[in-house]
């Protein structure tokens, strides 16, 4: 399980990197929520609960204890900001709510980097 | 009930309902942030909390803080006077914690949110509550402006502002 976290940590980065683009680019365009941006939402939601279930099952590999904390807090936090968002976005149909898509993609991509940054110091 | 309030409106919301247009915004921004802060107060004071007691009962307190505001943004109503009072507590919290941390260092030995005025999480929680309040009052004023009985839109020259698309 261990070598799975670092690949997977960069491919949601990834995703959210794409997210957080097309949210900005929908709400430029004031363009609503449609299938094709939930799908990617979708995916960096699939990303972060994999995340999870890998991150918990192999917590031992971080062995300080103020490290791990800070690690499983922000794994604990990470799904539900994709959720969120798309849900307000759904509830809230404006070009704002797309915004909020955006940023809500750009602090999954800042949480995801640091939880490889955590991971990685441990070789 | 019958409301002439066309569907999407980017325009200051009618009542107090504070989450349209960039409500929403400031609530993802908040909530996130009082998601991070809640995450890491729990754990602090949970795992090791001897190390800094000032510093992580100030972490829950600012965590606190937080997820109450965000109740209040997504909310609106009669909670906008309670999320001004929560935002002015952020802006004088990040003031005096962010001032006293570089003043007496030695009384933070761990980070909290406000410490150093959120250099730690890039100034949002400096900026946030002044957001926060402007918006807070934006929705006041929206709220004064159109009393309760919502008069029913002369036809035409009432919307200067929004171009018909």
């Amino acid at each position: 399980m261990a070598g799975v976290i670092a690949p997977l940590t960069y491919v949601v980065v990834g995703l959210a990197v794409v997210l957080c683009v097309a949210a900005v680019w929908y709400a430029v365009r004031d363009r609503l929520i449609d299938d094709r941006l939930l799908v990617v939402a979708a995916l960096v939601e699939v990303g972060l609960l994999a995340l999870l279930v890998a991150g918990l099952a192999d917590l031992g590999h971080i062995t300080d204890d103020a490290e791990k904390a800070t690690f499983v807090a922000y794994l604990v936090s990470l799904p539900v900001i994709p959720v969120g968002t798309s849900f307000l976005a759904i509830k809230e149909k404006s070009r704002w709510a797309m915004g909020s898509i955006a940023v809500g993609a750009f602090a999954v991509g800042v949480m995801a980097a640091r939880l490889a940054q955590i991971w990685m110091s441990y070789g | 009930m019958a409301d002439p309030r066309p569907d999407r409106s980017p325009e200051a919301p009618r009542d107090r309902r504070a989450l349209g247009g960039p409500g929403v915004l400031l609530v993802v921004v908040y909530g996130v942030l009082a998601l991070a802060a809640t995450g890491r107060s729990v754990l602090q004071i949970s795992e090791y909390f001897d190390r800094a007691p000032l510093a992580y009962l100030l972490s829950a307190f600012a965590a606190v803080v937080y997820v109450l505001a965000t109740w209040c943004l997504a909310r609106g109503g009669s909670w906008v006077r309670v999320g001004i009072v929560a935002c002015a507590v952020e802006l004088v919290g990040v003031l005096v914690v962010g001032l006293a941390s570089y003043l007496v260092p030695s009384a933070f030995p761990d980070k909290t949110v406000w410490s150093h005025l959120g250099a730690g999480y890039g100034y949002v929680p400096l900026v946030l509550p002044v957001l926060g309040l402007l918006w807070f009052r934006r929705v006041e004023r929206g709220a004064r402006a159109v009393p309760a009985t919502h008069p029913a839109p002369s036809s035409g020259d009432e919307g200067t502002a929004a171009s018909p698309e």
